[in-house]
C-alpha cells in the first residue's frame, strides 16, 4: 500500500510537521498538546512498524532508499590537465539528500519510535510550558530519525546537530535543580564531539567522496558525502588513480579519521573517561527526557561507531580490536563498580548505562557477525530497559519527591504494580535470560570470546556486578519496611501504567524470541564482514 | 518404539507456565482462585509426566528430541529444544510430584497471606523453569532455565519482602549463585568455540567427549568441566558457595521444601550428571568434584549439629546430602548420585513440610523452645520420624538404599572418600536424632501457652506429609544391591550391581550409633547436653558460627568492593570530572582574557594585532617545512 511513498522521508519529517503544528496550538491546553505530540509520534512509529513488516533482510533496504540532489556548488579550482593525464573539466561540491535503511539502522529506528511514543506518555509529569516542550521534543525526534536514516555525511551531521539543540533546552528548562549546569555540560561535550566528527567527515569527503563523471571534454569530479560512494571508493583498488590527483586517503589519514570518529562517537556512547557529562544529564534532566537521552541518544554513538568507524575502516578496527575490547572492559567494570556505591538511584542507572555500553564495545571488537548483532541487540535492549527505568523514576519521584535510595523503601507494599515493573526492569538490566538484556550481552560476549578469551572472561564479571548493583538499589527501594510518610501512596495511573506495560512486554518478547530482531539484522553486516575477511583475512 | 507422549513433552512445563501467565495477568484479585489454578496446572503436569514415564517403562522407548528455532545470529543457531530420556522422565516425575504436593500443602500453609496468588504464580514459574531445565536438550536452554529457577528462588526467598532479613537473604542467594552461573556461562562460551559446528546440544557433547576423540584437548576439557562444576557448586550449595542456602530459609517453608531441598538445589547434581561425559574425559575435574562433595558433606553436617533453628538444621543437612551426591558423581557413579537425588527429594521435602507444620503450630523456629510436640501432632511426628530415619539411612527406608549405593561407589573409588562418607552418615544420624527428640519428645519448653494451643495441621497439609512418608519408605526399592533396576533403566545397559558387605555394615553401624548417641543425649539425658560444649567451647562456637565464613566473605569481598567503589567514586569526581572542569574553566579564563583585551584602548588592539600577525607569518613560513 505504501509502495511509491517516500516512507523514510515521512518518518523523518512528520515529527517536524508536528512541531510546527504544535506551535499553532493554544499553550495552556496540556492535554491537547500532548495528544498532538502523541499523534505525530505514533504516525512515524506505525510507519516504522510497516517498514519492519515489509523489510526483507536478504534484499536489504534498497527499495526504500531515497535520493535527491540538494545543493551543488562549483568549486573554484583550476580545471586542467592533471598528472594522470585525465583532463578534468570541473570540480563541484555536491550536497545530497539521501535516506536509506538496512539491518543496522532498522532496529534503532524502531527503538526510536517506541521510546519516543512512551516518552510522550511519560510527559504527563511535565508541569510548565508544554507548547515549547512538545515542539522541541518533536524537533528532537526528527533529528533522531534523521541520524539513523541519513546516508550522506553532511545530512547525518545536520541531523546529529539537530538533536543537540532541542536537548539542550529540554534539559536546561525542564530539569531539576542543577539543570542549567547539566545542560551546559551537555552542550560543551557534545559540541566538542560534533567538532571532531565534522573534522573526520571533512577528511572523508575531501579524500573519498569523489565521483568521476567522464564527459566528452574530460572528467568532471564532484565531491560529496554519499555513504555508498565512500564505501565504493574504499573498496575500489584503482580509486586512487581515479581520484585524478585529488588527495586520496592515505594510511595515516585513515588512522586519523578512524581515531577521530572513535572519539566523536565515544563521547556519545560514552566511553570512559568521556562519560561525566552524561551523569549530570541522567541526574538533572526530567525523566521523560532521560528516557530519550539514555534510550536513544546514547545509541547514536553505537550507531555512528559501527556505521562509520567500523564499516569504513575495517582494517583499523581489526588492528585496534584489542584496544576497543579493553575500553569496553574498562567501561563495564568501572561503571559497574561505581554503580554499586551510588546513593542516588538515577546515578546507579547512569553508571549502569556506562557499564552496559561497554558490552556494546565488546561486541564491536569481536569482528564477527555474532558480536556485531550482539552489540546492536544490546543497544536496542538497553534503550528499552533504561527508558522503562526512567519512566518508573518519573512516576516514583512524583509521589515521593526523592530518588535517593536511603530515603526510599518498602514501596512494594503501596505501589505493587510499579514495584513489580521496577523489579522486572532490574532483572532485565542484570541480564536475566528470558528478558532482552541477556541476549545482547550473551551474543556480544560470545562473539568476542572467539578472539579475546581472557578479556571476555574479565568483562563477564560485569554480569556479576550488575546483579549486585541492581538488586542493592531495586530491593532497597521496593523491599523492606515502608517509611510512614509513604503510607498513602497511590499506584501508577493508567497513563503511566500503559507505557510501562508496553515497554515490559517488548523486553519480555525480545527475551523470549530474540530471532525477531536478529533475523532483521541478518544481512546488515555482510559488507563489513566481507571487508574484514578480504582485508584482514578472517 | 515410537513414543507418543514424549513428543509433546513441552506440555509438562507449559501447564505451569500458562498458570503463571494467567496469575500474573489477572493479578491479586484472583486470591485463592489463583492458588487453585496453579495447583490444577501442577496436577496436569504431574499426570502427563507419569504418562511419559509409564510409556517409557512399558516400551523400551528411544530418546526423543524436539524443539523450536530460538536464536539465530551469525554463527549462533540455537533451538529451544527438549529431549526425553529415561533420566529426564525420572526427573519430570520427581519434580512434578513434589511440586504438586507442595502446591497442595501451600493451599493450607499460605491460606491467610494476602499475596497468596502472587506466591502461587512464582511457584508456577519456578515449576515451569525447573521442568524446562530438566527437559533441555542443549546447554544454552538449560542455562536459560537455570537462571530462571534462580530468579524464582530469589523471588520466593524474598516473598515476605518487608522483613529486612528476607531481603538480605534473597539478595545473597541471587548474587552468590550468580558467581557459579558465571562459571557455567564461560563454560558455554568455551564449548561454543571449541565444539565442532558450535554445537551445544547434549547429543553432540556426548559424541565428542564420550569417545574421547581428542578434538578438544584435556586441559581445555578440564577447564570446561571445572567451570561447569562451579555452576553446580553455586546452585547446589557446595563449599565454598554454600553460604546462601541456609539464609534462604527466610522464605516460606513450602518453598524450602520444593526449591531448596528437593528440586532446584539438586539441579547442580543433575547438571554434572547430564554433562558427565565431559567430566569423565577430565579425571582431574572429576576428582575435584569428589573432594568438594566429600568435604561439603562432612563440613555442613558439623554445622548442622550446632544450629538451633529447625529449618537451618535441615538446610545444612541438605547441603551435606548434596555433597554426598557430588561425592557419588565424583566417584564416577552417576546412577547412585541420581538415586540419592531421587530418594532425598522425597524425604527432605517431607522433613521440610513437617517442619513447616510444626512452625505453623507453635510459631517459632527455635528447637530449644519446642519439645513434647509428638503427642499433640501425631501425624506430623510420625511422618517426620519416618523422614528422619530415611535421612539417617536406617534400613529399609529409602535413604538407606541410596546412601549405601553412594558409599559403595565411594569405596570402589577411594577408601578415603568412603571413610568421609561414613563419618558424615554418623553425623547425619546424630543431628537428626537431636532434632527429632528436641522437637517431639520430652516436655514442652518455651512459651507454654503457644504449646497448649499447638494442634495438628489441617488435612490439606498432612495429606502431602503422608504421601511423602510413604515414598520415603518405599522409594528405595527401585535400586537395591539385589536388583539394579533403576541403574539399568537410566543407563540403558545392565549395570553390574554388586553389594559391598563392608559398605552396608559400616553405614548401618554409623547411623545406628549416631541415633543411639542422639537418643542418649537428647531424650534419655544419660549424657549431659553440654558435655561437648563445656569441654571444647571454641570448637562448638566455631560450628555454631558456621566457621565464620560469612564474616570472612564480608571482609574479603563485600567490604573490598565497597572500598573500591568509594575510591573510584572519588577518582571519578576529582580526577576525571576535575579534568573536564579544569578544561571548562580554562576556556572561561581565556574568554575573560579576551574580554579584558576588548577594553576600547587602541594600544591593546594594536598589541593583539601585532601578536596575531607574527603568529600568522610564522604559520605561513612554517608551512613550507611541513
Amino acid at each position: 500500500m505504501l509502495e511509491n511513498v517516500p516512507v523514510l522521508s515521512l518518518i523523518v519529517w512528520i515529527p517536524l510537521l508536528g512541531a510546527l503544528v504544535t506551535l499553532l496550538l493554544p499553550k495552556h491546553h496540556s492535554r491537547l498538546l500532548r495528544g498532538f505530540a502523541l499523534l505525530f509520534t505514533v504516525i512515524p512509529l506505525l510507519l516504522a512498524v510497516w517498514l519492519y513488516a515489509s523489510y526483507e533482510p536478504v534484499a536489504g533496504g534498497g527499495a526504500f532508499a531515497e535520493h535527491g540532489t540538494w545543493l551543488s556548488v562549483p568549486l573554484n579550482t583550476e580545471a586542467g590537465l592533471q598528472g594522470t593525464g585525465v583532463n578534468v573539466t570541473s570540480y563541484r561540491l555536491v550536497f545530497d539528500y539521501r535516506l536509506g535503511v538496512d539491518g543496522l539502522s532498522l532496529p534503532l529506528v524502531l527503538l526510536t519510535g517506541v521510546v519516543a511514543a512512551m516518552s510522550v506518555l511519560a510527559s504527563v509529569h511535565i508541569r510548565k510550558r508544554w507548547k515549547t516542550y512538545f515542539s522541541l521534543f518533536l524537533l528532537l525526534e526528527t533529528g533522531m530519525y534523521g541520524v539513523f536514516l541519513a546516508r550522506d555525511l553532511t545530512l547525518f551531521f545536520i541531523f546529529f546537530e539537530l538533536t543537540l539543540i532541542p536537548m539542550f533546552f529540554l534539559i536546561g528548562i525542564w530539569g531539576y535543580f542543577g539543570r542549567e549546569k547539566a545542560a551546559n555540560r551537555f552542550l560543551l561535550y557534545n559540541g566538542l564531539g560534533s567538532a571532531i566528527m565534522l573534522l573526520a567527515f571533512l577528511i572523508l569527503i575531501a579524500t573519498l567522496g569523489f565521483t568521476v563523471t567522464e564527459t566528452a571534454g574530460g572528467a568532471a569530479i564532484s565531491f560529496g558525502g554519499d555513504y555508498e560512494t565512500l564505501l565504493a571508493n574504499l573498496a575500489d583498488p584503482n580509486a586512487a588513480a581515479h581520484a585524478s590527483g585529488a588527495m586520496f586517503l592515505s594510511e595515516n589519514l585513515k588512522w586519523a579519521a578512524f581515531v577521530l570518529l572513535l572519539i566523536a562517537f565515544g563521547i556519545k556512547l560514552p566511553i570512559f573517561p568521556l562519560h561525566t557529562w552524561m551523569l549530570k544529564v541522567h541526574a538533572e534532566a526530567p525523566p521523560s527526557v532521560v528516557m530519550i537521552h539514555s534510550g536513544i541518544l546514547l545509541k547514536m554513538g553505537v550507531y555512528g561507531l559501527v556505521r562509520f568507524a567500523a564499516f569504513l575502516f575495517p582494517a583499523q578496527l581489526a588492528s585496534w580490536a584489542t584496544v576497543i575490547a579493553i575500553l569496553g572492559v574498562v567501561n563495564i567494570l568501572y561503571g559497574a563498580v561505581l554503580a554499586c556505591v551510588q546513593k542516588e538511584f538515577k546515578l546507579v542507572l547512569a553508571y549502569s548505562s556506562v557499564s552496559h555500553m561497554g558490552i556494546v564495545l565488546l561486541g564491536i571488537a569481536s569482528l564477527n557477525e555474532t558480536g556485531f548483532e550482539g552489540a546492536i541487540y544490546q543497544a536496542v535492549s538497553h534503550g528499552l530497559i533504561s527508558a522503562l527505568m526512567f519512566l518508573i523514576v518519573g512516576s516514583l519521584y512524583e509521589r515521593t519527591g526523592t530518588t535517593k535510595i536511603d530515603e526510599l523503601g518498602g514501596l512494594a507494599k503501596v505501589v505493587p504494580f510499579t514495584a513489580g515493573i521496577l523489579l522486572t526492569a532490574g532483572l532485565a538490566s542484570l541480564g536475566l535470560p528470558g528478558l532482552s538484556g541477556f541476549v545482547g550481552e550473551f551474543l556480544s560476549l560470545l562473539g568476542l570470546f572467539g578472539s579475546l578469551k581472557w578479556l571476555t572472561a574479565i568483562g563477564a564479571l560485569g554480569v556479576l556486578l550488575a546483579a549486585v548493583y541492581v538488586l542493592r538499589s531495586v530491593l532497597a527501594i521496593t523491599y523492606g519496611p515502608l517509611p510512614e510518610r509513604f503510607a498513602g501512596m497511590k499506584d501508577a495511573r493508567f497513563v503511566e501504567a500503559l507505557p510501562m506495560v508496553v515497554l515490559t512486554a517488548l523486553i519480555v518478547l525480545l527475551g523470549i524470541y530474540p530471532s525477531l530482531l536478529t533475523d532483521l539484522m541478518q544481512h546488515g553486516f555482510d559488507g563489513l564482514l566481507k571487508e574484514l575477511q578480504t582485508r584482514v583475512g578472517g | 518404539m515410537a513414543t507418543v507422549f514424549s513428543q509433546y513433552a513441552w506440555l509438562v512445563p507449559a501447564f505451569p507456565l500458562a498458570a503463571f501467565a494467567i496469575l500474573t495477568a489477572l493479578g491479586r484479585s484472583l486470591s485463592r482462585t489463583g492458588a487453585w489454578i496453579a495447583t490444577v496446572a501442577s496436577l496436569a503436569s504431574f499426570v502427563y509426566s507419569v504418562m511419559i514415564a509409564a510409556e517409557r517403562l512399558a516400551k523400551n522407548a528411544e530418546d526423543y528430541i524436539g524443539g523450536f528455532a530460538w536464536l539465530r545470529a551469525g554463527s549462533v543457531n540455537l533451538t529451544a529444544g527438549y529431549e526425553v530420556t529415561n533420566l529426564t522422565a525420572l526427573m519430570l516425575v520427581v519434580v512434578t510430584l513434589v511440586a504438586l504436593l507442595v502446591n497442595l500443602y501451600s493451599l493450607g500453609y499460605m491460606k491467610d497471606d494476602e499475596r497468596i496468588s502472587t506466591f502461587f504464580s512464582y511457584v508456577a514459574l519456578f515449576t515451569a523453569s525447573m521442568l524446562g531445565l530438566v527437559l533441555a536438550d542443549n546447554l544454552m536452554i538449560l542455562y536459560v532455565c537455570w537462571e530462571l529457577v534462580g530468579v524464582c528462588s530469589f523471588l520466593l526467598i524474598g516473598f515476605w519482602y518487608r522483613k529486612p532479613e528476607a531481603r538480605a537473604a534473597a539478595k545473597k542467594a541471587f548474587i552468590v549463585t550468580r558467581i557459579g552461573d558465571l562459571g557455567l556461562l564461560i563454560a558455554i562460551l568455551l564449548l561454543f568455540w571449541y565444539m565442532p559446528g558450535h554445537a551445544l546440544d547434549f547429543a553432540s557433547l556426548h559424541n565428542v567427549f564420550y569417545a574421547q576423540s581428542g578434538i578438544i584437548s584435556t586441559s581445555i576439557t578440564t577447564l570446561i568441566a571445572l567451570l561447569i562444576f562451579l555452576g553446580a557448586v553455586g546452585k547446589s550449595g557446595q563449599f565454598p558457595l554454600h553460604v546462601w542456602l541456609p539464609d534462604a530459609m527466610e522464605g516460606p517453608t513450602p518453598i524450602s521444601a520444593l526449591i531448596h531441598a528437593a528440586t532446584m538445589v539438586a539441579a547442580g547434581v543433575f547438571l554434572v550428571v547430564r554433562t558427565f561425559d565431559i567430566f569423565a574425559a577430565a579425571p582431574a575435574a572429576l576428582d575435584t568434584v569428589a573432594v568438594v562433595g566429600a568435604f561439603t558433606a562432612i563440613f555442613a553436617a558439623t554445622i548442622g549439629l550446632a544450629q538451633n533453628d529447625i529449618k537451618r538444621i535441615l538446610a545444612y543437612s541438605t547441603v551435606s546430602q548434596l555433597g554426598y551426591m557430588m561425592l557419588a558423581v565424583g566417584a564416577g557413579s552417576t546412577t547412585s548420585a541420581m538415586f540419592h537425588l531421587f530418594t532425598h527429594a522425597f524425604f527432605k521435602a517431607l522433613l521440610f513440610l513437617g517442619a513447616g507444620s510444626v512452625i505453623h503450630a507453635v510459631h517459632t523456629q527455635d528447637i530449644r523452645e519446642m519439645g513434647g510436640l509428638g503427642s499433640r501432632m501425631k501425624i506430623t511426628a510420625w511422618t517426620f520420624g519416618i523422614g528422619a530415619l530415611a535421612l539417617s539411612g536406617i534400613p529399609p527406608f529409602s535413604g538407606f538404599w541410596s546412601k549405601d549405593a553412594v558409599l559403595t561407589a565411594a569405596l570402589d573409588d577411594n577408601p578415603w572418600l568412603f571413610a568421609v562418607g561414613v563419618v558424615a552418615a554418623f553425623l547425619t544420624a546424630l543431628y537428626m536424632a537431636r532434632l527429632f527428640f528436641l522437637v517431639f519428645a520430652g516436655k514442652p519448653r518455651g512459651d507454654a501457652g503457644a504449646h497448649a494451643r499447638a494442634k495438628e495441621s489441617p488435612a490439606v497439609m498432612t495429606a502431602p506429609l503422608i504421601v511423602l512418608a510413604a515414598l520415603a519408605v518405599v522409594a528405595g526399592f527401585v535400586q537395591t544391591p539385589f536388583s539394579g533396576w533403576l541403574g539399568s533403566w537410566l543407563t540403558g545397559g545392565a549395570e553390574e550391581e554388586h553389594a559391598s558387605g563392608l559398605a552396608i555394615v559400616a553405614s548401618v553401624a554409623a547411623s545406628l550409633l549416631g541415633l543411639y548417641l542422639g537418643w542418649l543425649i537428647y531424650s534419655k539425658g544419660a549424657v549431659r547436653r553440654d558435655a561437648v560444649s563445656s569441654r571444647f567451647p571454641r570448637l562448638v562456637r566455631l560450628a555454631e558460627r558456621k566457621y565464620y565464613i560469612d564474616e570472612l566473605y564480608d571482609a574479603l569481598f563485600v567490604k573490598s568492593l565497597r572500598g573500591l567503589g568509594k575510591a573510584l567514586s572519588a577518582f571519578d569526581d576529582v580526577v576525571v570530572d576535575g579534568a573536564v572542569r579544569l578544561a571548562g574553566r580554562s576556556a572561561l579564563a581565556l574568554g575573560r582574557l579576551n574580554t579584558r583585551l576588548q577594553n576600547g584602548q587602541i594600544q591593546t588592539y594594536g598589541l593583539a594585532a601585532l601578536v596575531a600577525a607574527v603568529v600568522l607569518v610564522l604559520a605561513i613560513a612554517g608551512r613550507r617545512f611541513w
